[in-house]
Order: C-alpha cells, then sequence, then structure tokens
C-alpha cells in the first residue's frame, strides 16, 4: 500500500501517457489532454505545500528571533498583498499589473544584472589560459562578447581583416554559434536526451525508486 | 501621479539591490525579502487563474449546477454532457494528498500523487526527446548534406556542415564511458572536449553580455526615467 501503489500508479500513467500519444483516435486524445489537465490540476498543489513550508520556514525565524528575522514579515507582507490583489480579481486587475510592472519586474531584472558584476569577477579567475582547453573557452567567450558589440566589429575589421568574415566579429560571432557551438549542443542535446529517455524508462519499470523516498 | 510613484518605487527597488555591490546591507534584505514575497504571491495567483480555476474549479462548478438540473429533472442533453466535470474531483483529491506531508503520520502518501506526476512526466519525456531532441537534431545534423548533393552550398559552408558532424560525433564520443578511452578513442575525445569548450565559452560570452544588456537597461531606466522625474 505504501510503496508497491504508488509504483503502480506511476507504471500505469507512464504507460498510458506513452501510448495515447502514438494513437491518434479521437478517444484516445481526449483521455490524453484530460490527463494532462489533471497534471495541470495537480502541480500546484504542490506549490501550495510549497508555500505552506515557505511560511512555516519564516514563521519559525521570527519565533526564535534569528538573525534578520524582522526581514521575514517583508515576505509575508509581499505574499499577501499579491494574493489579495491578484485572486479574488484576476491576473489582469491594473492594481495587479501596477505591482508586477514597477516591484516584481524592475526587482527581477536588477537581480539577474547584478549578476553582471559577479559574472566579470568570475570571468577574470576563469579566464587565464593555463591550458589548451581553457585557452579556447577564454578565446571563443571573447570573440562572442566582441561580436556583440559595435566596436567589436571595428576592433576586428583592423587586427584580424584576414580573416574569412566579412561582417568582422559578429560574423566570426555568429559563425560560432552556428557550427562549433551547435555541434557541441547538439552532442550535449542527444546524450542528455538518451539519459531522460533511459531514465524515463527505469522509472516507468520501477527500478528506480528514489522519488518515493526512504521509510517502509 | 501613479505613473511617476510606480517609477519611484521601481528605482527606490533598483537602488537597494544594487547597493548589495558595496556590501550587505539592510536596504538590500529588504528588497531580497520583498521580493521572495511577491515572487511567490505571483506564482500562487498564476497557478490559481491559469490551472485551478479554468481546469477545475469551472468545469466542476458547472458540472455540480448539472447535478443539481438533474436532481431536479430538469436535465438537457448539455446539462448531462455536463456532468463529465464531476471527474476533475480526481485529480483534485489526488492534488490534496500532496497535504499529507503536513501529518507526519501519513507522510506517506505523499507519494501517490509524487508518483503520479513522475509518472506523468516519464511518461510524457519518452516520445517528446524521441521527436523533438533525438530525431530533430540527427535530421538538422545530416540534412545540408543533401544540400551539398544538390549542389547549393559553397565551399565554407559545405567546411561548416562537416564540421558540425564531425563535432557532434566526438562530443557523443567524449560522453561514451561503455569503452575505455584510448588509442584513437581517446583522440576523438579531445577533439569533442575541444567542442564542448567552444560551446560553454560561447554560452559564457553570451550569459556575460544579456546580463550587461540588463545591467545597461536598468541604468537606462535610473538615468532617462527616474531622473527624467526629477530634472
Amino acid at each position: 500500500m505504501k510503496r508497491q501503489v504508488p509504483l503502480a500508479l506511476c507504471f500505469l500513467f507512464g504507460i498510458v501517457m506513452i501510448l495515447t500519444q502514438f494513437v491518434p483516435h479521437k478517444y484516445v486524445q481526449a483521455l490524453y489532454k484530460e490527463f494532462i489537465d489533471w497534471g495541470l490540476i495537480i502541480s500546484p498543489f504542490a506549490l501550495v505545500l510549497a508555500v505552506i513550508t515557505l511560511i512555516q520556514t519564516h514563521t519559525t525565524r521570527v519565533r526564535r528571533r534569528t538573525e534578520h528575522w524582522q526581514y521575514s514579515f517583508l515576505v509575508f507582507a509581499g505574499m499577501i498583498i499579491m494574493v489579495c490583489v491578484g485572486v479574488p480579481f484576476g491576473e489582469q486587475d491594473s492594481v495587479f499589473v501596477w505591482l508586477y510592472d514597477n516591484v516584481q519586474v524592475p526587482m527581477d531584472a536588477t537581480m539577474f544584472s547584478l549578476l553582471a558584476f559577479f559574472i566579470a569577477s568570475a570571468a577574470f579567475r576563469a579566464f587565464r589560459a593555463r591550458s589548451f582547453e581553457a585557452t579556447l573557452l577564454l578565446v571563443t567567450a571573447m570573440i562572442v562578447m566582441l561580436g556583440n558589440i559595435p566596436i567589436g566589429d571595428l576592433v576586428w575589421n583592423k587586427v584580424m581583416s584576414w580573416t574569412p568574415w566579412a561582417d568582422g566579429a559578429s560574423g566570426a560571432r555568429q559563425w560560432i554559434l552556428d557550427v562549433l557551438n551547435s555541434a557541441a549542443r547538439r552532442g550535449i542535446i542527444l546524450g542528455v536526451s538518451l539519459g531522460v529517455i533511459s531514465q524515463s524508462i527505469r522509472i516507468i519499470l520501477g527500478i528506480e525508486r528514489s522519488y518515493l523516498g526512504g521509510g517502509d | 501621479m501613479i505613473e511617476i510613484i510606480g517609477i519611484w518605487v521601481a528605482a527606490f527597488l533598483t537602488l537597494c539591490i544594487y547597493s548589495f555591490l558595496y556590501r550587505d546591507n539592510p536596504f538590500y534584505r529588504f528588497a531580497e525579502h520583498l521580493f521572495v514575497g511577491i515572487s511567490v504571491g505571483y506564482g500562487i495567483v498564476i497557478a490559481m487563474h491559469q490551472g485551478i480555476i479554468p481546469l477545475a474549479w469551472v468545469p466542476l462548478s458547472e458540472a455540480m449546477s448539472a447535478l443539481w438540473t438533474v436532481i431536479t429533472g430538469q436535465a438537457t442533453p448539455e446539462t448531462i454532457n455536463a456532468l463529465w466535470g464531476l471527474v476533475k474531483i480526481i485529480p483534485i483529491a489526488i492534488g490534496l494528498l500532496f497535504f499529507a506531508r503536513l501529518s507526519p503520520r501519513h507522510t506517506w502518501l505523499i507519494r501517490y500523487p509524487i508518483a503520479i506526476l513522475i509518472g506523468f512526466g516519464a511518461g510524457i519525456a519518452i516520445p517528446n526527446e524521441l521527436q523533438a531532441n533525438i530525431f530533430a537534431q540527427t535530421r538538422g545534423t545530416i540534412a545540408p548534406f543533401a544540400a551539398i548533393n544538390a549542389g547549393t552550398l559553397s565551399a565554407w559552408d559545405i567546411f561548416g556542415t562537416i564540421l558540425i558532424v564531425i563535432g557532434v560525433i566526438c562530443t557523443l564520443i567524449y560522453f561514451f564511458f561503455s569503452m575505455e578511452h584510448r588509442g584513437a578513442i581517446s583522440w576523438l575525445s579531445k577533439v569533442g572536449i575541444a567542442f564542448l569548450m567552444v560551446g560553454f565559452g560561447a554560452a559564457f560570452g553570451n550569459t556575460v553580455m544579456g546580463r550587461l544588456a540588463l545591467m545597461i537597461h536598468r541604468v537606462g531606466f535610473l538615468i532617462k526615467d527616474w531622473l527624467g522625474t526629477i530634472f
């Protein structure tokens, strides 16, 4: 009951999802769509559980007065405001859109832009031509970065005019992305896909059971 | 007026986050925690309005109304059809099992929704990975040879096409651990590493430029939009 039933359910839903994608009959396709909807209905409950866990974590922080516990109220405030505005009035509500445009989007963009500074310092440490592979990484990253800025073409055409790319650094960048990078990416994608398929088969057949966790 | 308030709020939060470049401080922590709360709240709203309400709540409430018409003897073929919405009780009940996690005695019940979602994911992944990645990527790698055969590619493009095939094969050989990497395999694997390094370098370069573009956008916002409201 505690382990065998979940394994059987996993097998059943896995096999049904595979078979329904290969049978074009309208009833089978209706079943496929229904099951997709089931997945979309079940998933938000996991999100709610995650939110409950987040609330529990911050409540514990407040109760124990751990360092910076006062900021936990901001988490609650942000969450409550968005939910109180968004759930009853919908995602198109003007207040909800205002909060999204003027609070969430600017903070999201700034958080990611902050990484520009840290990635620059990481690059300074990583970009040392200590081996052939590191040199390749360094040269490629430099060309791609140069190809992204207008001055890159100017510099490239002055210094590297003998290369076959008429557009300068942007041409070299595009060739690297289209040929060398796509070859590496295709290799990775093929490898990852084969891994995903083999892991999925192991899960459906019940060979891989780590998602059930420990205990009986 | 409301637009100007929005610009000031956005500018204040932007400066709060950038203050982290100096060091960790109360302004940064304020923005950081607010960001977490706002993002979680946004996620809940989207999950409700794009998942639970249209897929579960609406069909279920329509089915309940239809059930009432059946009970009162006013059923029509449309209302009978709407009764199918009662099926949505099953995924809702499965989803509610997630909350068994909150009761130590019934924690094991959470395995049911997890197993079903993982079964779903695995079942969907097998045909999709085959079609979208393995077949499509293989076709993308060898399809240009048809153009070579037709004589429509330049010598430079033919060189690129052959290079892609070599790159894909060597990268796959690098990831093939079922045999020892010795002799010719070792050399091919080293060529694969070279292609991978170029790929990682390109990804790194693009990431750096993407982040810089975001930073330029934020600084542009502060200079043009925010300072524009002052001067």
